[in-house]
C-alpha cells in the first residue's frame, strides 16, 4: 500500500536554555523513503528526531504530515493521543522495565488505538504479532526484556513502533549498540519496510556508510544547520564530509552496492 | 478487568454487611445490688472535664477506671467494691490489682470495657486519657465523667468529692477530706516558722545523664516540694517535663537531690557515678535520696503521703 | 487478564475478615457466634450473653475492620502508584510529604485544644486531611520547572518539606506536653475509634482515589519506559502524571487521616505483588489494593490480640512483621528481576 505521504519540516530551531541547538533545518521525508540524518557528535540529529516526535519544545518553524486524503497538519500542536497515530518512535538505547515480557511491550505500542483503559482487542494481538514476524523477532515473545541482547531489544522497540501502525517511522541511531551482523539486519528490514508498506522513514544515523547503503537520500547535518541533503553520491562527497568531520577522508565506491564508501584517513 | 468487577463487588458486598439488624444499643445490665445507701431520687448531674454534662439516675455501681489515680481515688473514697475494671497501670492499692484490666498506656480494648457492663467509665482530662476514647465510648452508648487535672491539692480535693458524688459516698467523703486537710495543715504549720528551705533536684529521667528531666513548674512535684519547705530548682525552667543542662545543675548546686526514676533503677551509687556528678555538693554530703514517685505525682489522695514524704527528706529534723 | 492471583488475594482477604470478626480481646466462642448469626437471620431478639457479643460485633469490631480495610487498600493502591510514578522501588506513599503534612496538621489541631464538641473532634483528621493535600500542592508546585515537574525535583522536593514539617511537629509536640500522648499515639498509627463515623467520612474520598488508580494502570506501565516514550506512544504525560499523583495522594491523605501513619505497607505489598503476579500495572494495582487491606487487617489483628486487652500500635506490628517478611519472599523469588 503506497500512498503518498509526506513528513515536512521548516525552519525548524530548537534551543536548549540560551544554547541553539538546530537552527532552521528545513527538510522533506516522502512515504516510501528512508531519509538518513547523519553528521558529527553534538550536531543535532537526536534532537531534531525527538523535536519532531514532540517530547522537546521547539522554538520556531513548522512540522507537518501531508496526507493527500486529510490535507496538512501540524503535528506540533496535535494532542499526545493524535500525534502518536500519526509517527512513531525507535529510541536510542532506551529505557525498558526488564520485568516487562517482549509480548507486553510490542503491545504498548497500540496505545494510540486502544481505549482509555488500555483493552487489547485481537486484532491489536494480530498487529502485534505481524511486527514481531516483521522484525523476526516473534519467538522472542515471551521473554522478558531485561534478559535480552542489545541487539534483541532493539528488535523489539521497532516491532512496537511498527505495532503503532503509522505512517511516519522515526530512528535515532537505532544500530548504535548493534553489531555488525545485527546493524545490517536492521537496516535492512527498515528499508525493506519502508518500501513495502509505504513507510515515511527518518533515521537519525552514526554510520556513513550504513546510511550510503540502505538510505535513498542523506541529510548532512554540522552544528545545528543542514549542510546538504540529496542522493548518497551528492552527499557523501570528500569535500563535504572531511569538512564536516574535519577529517581527511577518502571516497570510493561499495563493491556490494551502487553506493558511495567512506573511508576515514589519519588526523 | 475482571479483576476489577471482583474487587467492586467485595466493596458492595461489605458495604451490605454494614446494615445488622437496626442499631443496636447495650443495655446497662444493673445486676448487683449496691452496697452504699443510695441518694434518693434526686438523678446525679455534673459536669465533666470536657464540658460535657454527665447525669446518672442512680450512684454509679460498676465502674471502670481509666487511669491509676482514678482507681485510688475510687477506693479512697470507698468505692473500691464498685469497680469492675481498671487500666494496666493502676497498682494501688493491692485490692486493685484482683480487678480485670482493659488497657493502658498504648491503648485501650474498647470490647473489654464494654463486656464489663460498666455504668460508668471515670477517665482522667488534661491529655491523659484522649477526647477520642471518651467519644469512642460515649458512641457505644457508654456513660464517660472524664475528671479534671488538677493543679492544686484543693483541685483534686473536688475530684473527691465528685467521684463520691457519683458513686453514692457522699457521707463519707467528708471525713476523708477533714483527716488528709488536717495532715496537710500539720505539715504547713511545721514548716512555716522555718528559715531554711534546702534548694531541691528532682530527677524525672537521666537517660542521658548530661541533659536530665526535671520537674518544672506548674506540676504537682514543684508545688509539694513549695509546701514541703523547699525549693524546686526545676520551677525556674520551662515547661512540665523540663530539660536542665549538667552545667545548670552544677551552677545552681541543689541541697539535696530526689529520685523521683528510683522505680525505673536509679540509685544514689549510680548517681553519684555518673561522669562530672561527683562535684554536686548533694553527692558529698550523702543528700541523695530515692522516693516513689507515684506519691507525688498521681493526682489522687496519695499526694498528702507524698507531702510528708518530702517534708521529712526536706526537713528531717522537724518531721520524724 | 488471568483470574488466579485475584482469588488467591481474595481468598487471602476473605479469611483474614474472618479472622478480624473472630479475633478480639473479649473471646467469642464460635458457637455463639453462630446462633448470632443464626439470630439476625431470624430477625429475633438475642439475649445475653450473645446481645452483648453481638454489639461488640456490629459496633466495635466490624466498622473497625472496615476502616482498617480502607486503610490499607489506600495505602497499598497508592504504594503501588507511587512505585510506577517515580519508577523507583524504594518509592512509597509518603515519598512526597503526605504523613509529614498530615503528621503536622494533625498535631496542630492538637495543640490548638479545641473544645470537645463535634468540630473539636473531628478537627484532628480534618486538619490531618487537608494539611496532606496542601504539601502535596506545594511541593508539586516547588519541583516544578517551566511546564514539566520533574520526578528528581518532586523526591527532593517532598523530603526537604517532610524535614520541616517534621521539625516543626517535634517542636509542637514539645510544647504542649499535655498533648504529647495524644499526638504520639496518633501518629504511631491506629484505628481505635468506635462507629462508623470514621468510614462513612473517608468512603468518597478513597471510593474516588483508588477508582482512579485502578484505571491508571495502562498509563502506568506506559510510564515504564520513560516519559519520552510513554509520549512517543501517546499518552499526555504531564497530565496523566499529575492526575495519577493526586488521587494516590488524595486516597493516602483519607486513609492517615483517621489511621494514623501506618508504614511498611504501601512499600511492601506492591513489591509483594510484583514478585508473585508481575509488573503489570492494570493487575498490579488492584491486587496491591486488595492486598494492602488484607496485610493490614492480619497486622491489625495481630495488634489487638497479642498483649490483649493491651493494643499494640498498628504502625510497629507492620514493620517487626512486614520487614523480615518481606526479606524471606525476596530471597525465594525465582527470578531475581522482577522489577
Amino acid at each position: 500500500m503506497v500512498t503518498d505521504h509526506m513528513l515536512r519540516i521548516e525552519g525548524l530551531s530548537v534551543s536548549y536554555g540560551s544554547r541553539r541547538v538546530l537552527r532552521g533545518v528545513s527538510l522533506e521525508v516522502n512515504s516510501g523513503e528512508v531519509l538518513a540524518l547523519i553528521g558529527p557528535n553534538g550536531a543535532g540529529k537526536s534532537t531534531l528526531v525527538r523535536a519532531v516526535s514532540g517530547v522537546i519544545p521547539v522554538e520556531a518553524g513548522c512540522i507537518q504530515f501531508i496526507d493527500p486524503a486529510r490535507g496538512s497538519m501540524d503535528l506540533h500542536s496535535l494532542p499526545p493521543m493524535e500525534r502518536a497515530r500519526t509517527l512513531a518512535v525507535v529510541p536510542q538505547a532506551a529505557v525498558m522495565p526488564p520485568a516487562f515480557s517482549v509480548w507486553e511491550t510490542v503491545l504498548l505500542g497500540r496505545t494510540p488505538h486502544l481505549n482509555f483503559l488500555g483493552q487489547v482487542s485481537a486484532k491489536d494481538e494480530d498487529i502485534a504479532r505481524l511486527a514481531l514476524q516483521k522484525v523476526d523477532a516473534l519467538d522472542l515473545s515471551s521473554r522478558r526484556v531485561g534478559d535480552l541482547s542489545g541487539g534483541e531489544q532493539q528488535r523489539v522497540l521497532l516491532a512496537r513502533a511498527l505495532a503503532q501502525s503509522t505512517p511516519v517511522l522515526l530512528l535515532d541511531e537505532p544500530t548504535s549498540n548493534l553489531d555488525l551482523h545485527y546493524q545490517v539486519s536492521f537496516m535492512e528490514t527498515v528499508g525493506t519496510l519502508a518500501r513495502s508498506d509505504g513507510l515515511t522513514v527518518l533515521i537519525a544515523v552514526h554510520d556513513l556508510n550504513l546510511a550510503a547503503r540502505y538510505a535513498s537520500r542523506i541529510a548532512l547535518l554540522v552544528a545545528g544547520e543542514l549542510k546538504a541533503v540529496g542522493t548518497p553520491c551528492q552527499v557523501l562527497t570528500v569535500e563535504l564530509i572531511s569538512a564536516a568531520y574535519n577529517l581527511p577522508v577518502q571516497v570510493i565506491q561499495n563493491p556490494f552496492s551502487d553506493t558511495p564508501l567512506v573511508i576515514p584517513g589519519t588526523i | 478487568m475482571s479483576g476489577k468487577i471482583i474487587f467492586l463487588l467485595l466493596i458492595a458486598v461489605l458495604l451490605a454487611a454494614c446494615s445488622p439488624a437496626g442499631t443496636s444499643t447495650l443495655a446497662v445490665a444493673v445486676t448487683e445490688p449496691s452496697a452504699s445507701t443510695s441518694e434518693g431520687a434526686t438523678p446525679i448531674t455534673l459536669i465533666d472535664d470536657l464540658g460535657r454534662t454527665v447525669v446518672l439516675a442512680v450512684p454509679a455501681q460498676r465502674v471502670v477506671s481509666l487511669a491509676p489515680a482514678n482507681t485510688e481515688i475510687l477506693f479512697a473514697v470507698g468505692a473500691g467494691a464498685q469497680m469492675v475494671g481498671r487500666d494496666e497501670t493502676s497498682d494501688f492499692p493491692a485490692a486493685a490489682l484482683a480487678l480485670p484490666t482493659i488497657g493502658g498506656y498504648s491503648g485501650f480494648s474498647l470490647e473489654s470495657i464494654v463486656a464489663l457492663h460498666p455504668d460508668l467509665v471515670l477517665a482522667q482530662g488534661g491529655g491523659f486519657n484522649s477526647p477520642e476514647l471518651v467519644a469512642s465510648l460515649e458512641e457505644l452508648g457508654l456513660t464517660v465523667f472524664s475528671l479534671p487535672n488538677p493543679t492544686t491539692l484543693e483541685g483534686m480535693f473536688n475530684n473527691l468529692e465528685t467521684v463520691a458524688a457519683l458513686t453514692g459516698h457522699v457521707n463519707d467523703v467528708p471525713t476523708l477530706l477533714a483527716s488528709l486537710r488536717a495532715r496537710v495543715s500539720a505539715v504547713d504549720e511545721k514548716i512555716m516558722p522555718l528559715s531554711y528551705a534546702p534548694t531541691v533536684y528532682y530527677e524525672l529521667d537521666a537517660t542521658e545523664p548530661s541533659k536530665p528531666y526535671t520537674a518544672g513548674p506548674g506540676t504537682f512535684v514543684d508545688l509539694l516540694i513549695s509546701r514541703a519547705g523547699g525549693v524546686n530548682i526545676g520551677s525556674a525552667l520551662e515547661g512540665q517535663w523540663a530539660q536542665i543542662s549538667l552545667e545548670q545543675l552544677v551552677v545552681a548546686n541543689p541541697a539535696m537531690i530526689i529520685l523521683g526514676d528510683a522505680a525505673y533503677g536509679e540509685t544514689p551509687e549510680k548517681v553519684s557515678q555518673r561522669p562530672g556528678w561527683g562535684t554536686l555538693t548533694a553527692i558529698q554530703t550523702g543528700q541523695v535520696f530515692p522516693i516513689d514517685d507515684n506519691l507525688v505525682s498521681r493526682p489522687g489522695p496519695r499526694l498528702v503521703d507524698g507531702l510528708e514524704a518530702l517534708a521529712r527528706l526536706l526537713h528531717p529534723g522537724v518531721f520524724k | 487478564m488471568k483470574i488466579r492471583p485475584f482469588l488467591y488475594t481474595l481468598l487471602f482477604l476473605v479469611l483474614v475478615v474472618v479472622l478480624s470478626i473472630a479475633i478480639g480481646s473479649v473471646f467469642i466462642p464460635p458457637a455463639d457466634l453462630g446462633r448470632i448469626l443464626v439470630g439476625w437471620m431470624k430477625r429475633e431478639a438475642l439475649s445475653e450473653p450473645l446481645k452483648t457479643f453481638a454489639f461488640i460485633l456490629t459496633d466495635i469490631r466490624l466498622p473497625r475492620t472496615v476502616l482498617v480495610l480502607l486503610s490499607g487498600a489506600a495505602l497499598g493502591g497508592s504504594g503501588a502508584a507511587y512505585q510506577g510514578l517515580f519508577r523507583n522501588p524504594l518509592a512509597d506513599p509518603y515519598l512526597i510529604g503526605v504523613a509529614s503534612g498530615a503528621g503536622l496538621g494533625a498535631v496542630l489541631a492538637m495543640s490548638l485544644k479545641w473544645p470537645y464538641s463535634f468540630w473539636g473532634l473531628m478537627a484532628v483528621p480534618a486538619m490531618a486531611f487537608i494539611s496532606a493535600l496542601l504539601t502535596v500542592f506545594l511541593v508539586y508546585a516547588l519541583a516544578r520547572v517551566g511546564r514539566t515537574v520533574p520526578t528528581t525535583n518532586l523526591i527532593l522536593a517532598g523530603v526537604a518539606f517532610s524535614s520541616f514539617a517534621s521539625a516543626l511537629t517535634a517542636w509542637m509536640m514539645l510544647h504542649s506536653t499535655g498533648e504529647l500522648h495524644r499526638a504520639i499515639a496518633w501518629l504511631i498509627g491506629g484505628a481505635s475509634q468506635a462507629g462508623w463515623g470514621p468510614v462513612l467520612t473517608v468512603l468518597p474520598y478513597l471510593a474516588l482515589g483508588l477508582g482512579v488508580l485502578v484505571l491508571s494502570g495502562h498509563a502506568l506501565n506506559l510510564l515504564q519506559f520513560g516519559d519520552e516514550q510513554a509520549q512517543q506512544m501517546g499518552l499526555p504525560v504531564t497530565r496523566a502524571r499529575a492526575l495519577i499523583l493526586l488521587a494516590a495522594s488524595l486516597t493516602t491523605a483519607a486513609a492517615v487521616a483517621f489511621s494514623g501513619i501506618i508504614g511498611f505497607i504501601g512499600l511492601i505489598v506492591p513489591h509483594v505483588m510484583r514478585l508473585w503476579f508481575g509488573a503489570d500495572y492494570r493487575r498490579l494495582l488492584p491486587l496491591s489494593i486488595i492486598g494492602g487491606a488484607g496485610a493490614l487487617l492480619l497486622a491489625d489483628v495481630f495488634a489487638r490480640s497479642v498483649m490483649a486487652p493491651q493494643e499494640l500500635p498498628v504502625g510497629i506490628v507492620t514493620a517487626i512483621v512486614g520487614a523480615p517478611f518481606f526479606l524471606w519472599v525476596l530471597r525465594r523469588a525465582k527470578n531475581q528481576g522482577y522489577w
